[in-house]
């Protein structure tokens, strides 16, 4: 609904901003009104987080601005010029290798339209930033602000889960979601 | 989310601020978290032609002083949640804090966000009619001080001026004696409120000495309950449940997410559960939960607060 083709300009309301996005810079210039959820797909072409609700519910459009989630459709892109903005594609490596967080996710069947699946990884990543551990009812409260209409949430659980196991025996792993952490 | 389009405008300062919002009248809004404009502006419910952003003021202090506690207007739910001298102030504060949407609307939404758009279902609104406490709005060049309570004249609406900020809160720090509660019920964890009550009470040998209590979503805004109010002094824990039914004067909506009657039935059971969480607390003396753990009730740790305890925390305060 909101991600069809390129927006063309030019407006009359036009704002340049730059963003570091997954650690890339980008300029573009475009609308002031916009989300950063719409700057994100449209103009950067960074389309993981996805348009649910539009109104800071669902959780698919969930992204890290300056190392806090966020909804980024009811976040104004202008707002938060210049900000470190991560989102899920983000936690991949360099060599599109996944984190332990997405590879806890592929292995326990987290994901089935996988719409939601962005916005759990953003959610995932932020709950278990501090390291301390947190038990299933407290993930399943942490995560009340993502909506799945898939899994019944059971799966996701699992992975998050299986995640924090893997972190707690081995430490995060490079290239996996330890630079959201950073962040 | 097809947007109307509007035209950014950055406020570098609070003069500029109300000086852009002044010089365009009606068309301007302002935006701080956004995470109530932003749904409205997503979902059509409101357009405007200017969006001037204040978020970038410098307006996010908090800090302890005199036996108050002060908040800046642009401090974050989420700072309200974990800040140890809002909790070991006013623990209310915190946790109403916590049950504001989801994380991600706590990491980005304000104080004076929630009280300038006066949602009768919002958290903050609600502690701090139940509290006494006092806006501060500005127009840029007049800082004027209004009753929490008399912020909100009707649904999404305040007696703020089109030029007016609320640049703070200021709440007297719990006292001695005070116990506190807040619970809400919603129909799934992070929704609207159906009904939530805060209460502040105070006792002494076993009995109600003073309370404050007050409801939200029940009415056009947070309301203070007078019947119960008034019915509480020299209550004692057995009489409470009782007293928590003097409920005449709340005449609540009935809308998708509940029935008036409803609405009325489970604003009996909070208050009365509430003023027993309350009573309990003040009974202790304690004034922390959710692991703020406060030793002491009132002052928190930092400014010269501490030896004011109580005096500040009275009727009207």
């Amino acid at each position: 609904m909101t991600s069809g083709g390129a927006l063309a300009g030019p407006f009359e309301n036009e704002v340049t901003l730059s963003f570091e996005v997954n650690g890339r810079r980008v300029t573009r210039r475009g609308p002031g009104h916009l989300s950063l959820l719409r700057w994100l797909r449209d103009l950067v072409g960074v389309t993981d987080p996805k348009y649910g609700c539009g109104e800071g519910v669902c959780g698919s459009c969930a992204v890290q601005v300056d190392g806090q989630v966020v909804s980024s459709c009811i976040v104004l892109a202008a707002q938060v010029d210049g900000a470190k903005i991560e989102t899920a594609s983000g936690m991949c490596g360099d060599d599109g290798s996944l984190s332990g967080l997405q590879q806890a996710f592929h292995e326990h069947h987290a994901a089935q339209c996988g719409f939601c699946t962005p916005g759990m990884l953003m959610a995932a990543a932020s709950l278990l930033e501090d390291g301390r551990h947190r038990s299933r009812d407290e993930i399943r409260e942490a995560l009340h602000g993502n909506l799945c209409r898939c899994t019944g949430y059971g799966p996701i659980l699992d992975a998050i889960e299986a995640a924090q196991a893997g972190r707690e025996a081995t430490g995060p792993r490079a290239g996996s979601e330890t630079k959201l952490v950073a962040g | 989310m097809f947007v109307k389009p509007f035209r950014y405008e950055r406020a570098e300062d609070l003069a500029h601020a109300c000086e852009i919002l002044r010089s365009h009248g009606d068309g301007a809004k302002a935006i701080a978290g956004g995470q109530s404009l932003m749904p409205m502006l997503n979902t059509g419910l409101l357009d405007c032609e200017v969006l001037v952003d204040i978020s970038h003021i410098d307006l996010e202090d908090v800090g302890v002083r005199d036996g108050y506690l002060e908040l800046g207007g642009l401090v974050r739910h989420a700072r309200l949640a974990s800040d140890s001298r809002v909790a070991n102030s006013q623990p209310l504060i915190a946790t109403a804090a916590r049950h504001v949407g989801n994380a991600r609307v706590r990491n980005r939404g304000t104080l004076g966000g929630s009280l300038a758009h006066a949602d009768p279902s919002a958290e903050l609104p609600l502690v701090m009619t139940a509290i006494g406490a006092k806006v501060l709005a500005s127009n840029g060049s007049e800082v004027r001080e209004i009753a929490a309570e008399e912020l909100a004249t009707s649904f999404l609406s305040t007696q703020l001026a089109e030029d007016e900020l609320v640049v703070a809160v200021r709440v007297p720090v719990l006292g001695e004696g005070w116990g506190w509660s807040f619970n809400e019920i919603t129909r799934r964890l992070g929704d609207f409120a159906v009904a939530a009550v805060a209460v502040l009470l105070r006792t002494a040998e076993g009995k109600v000495l003073e309370a404050r209590v007050a409801a939200g979503a029940v009415g056009k805004t947070p309301i203070r309950l007078g019947g119960v109010e008034a019915a509480l002094s020299g209550a004692s824990r057995d009489e409470l449940a009782e007293r928590a039914q003097r409920l005449d004067e709340v005449d609540p909506p009935s809308d998708s997410n509940a029935s008036a009657a409803y609405r009325k039935k489970v604003l009996g059971v909070l208050v009365r559960r509430s003023l027993l969480e309350a009573f309990d607390r003040a009974g202790v003396g304690e004034s922390g939960a959710g692991g703020a753990d406060a030793a002491e009730s009132g002052a928190g740790e930092s400014g010269s607060g501490e030896s004011t305890d109580g005096s500040g925390r009275g009727e009207g305060q």
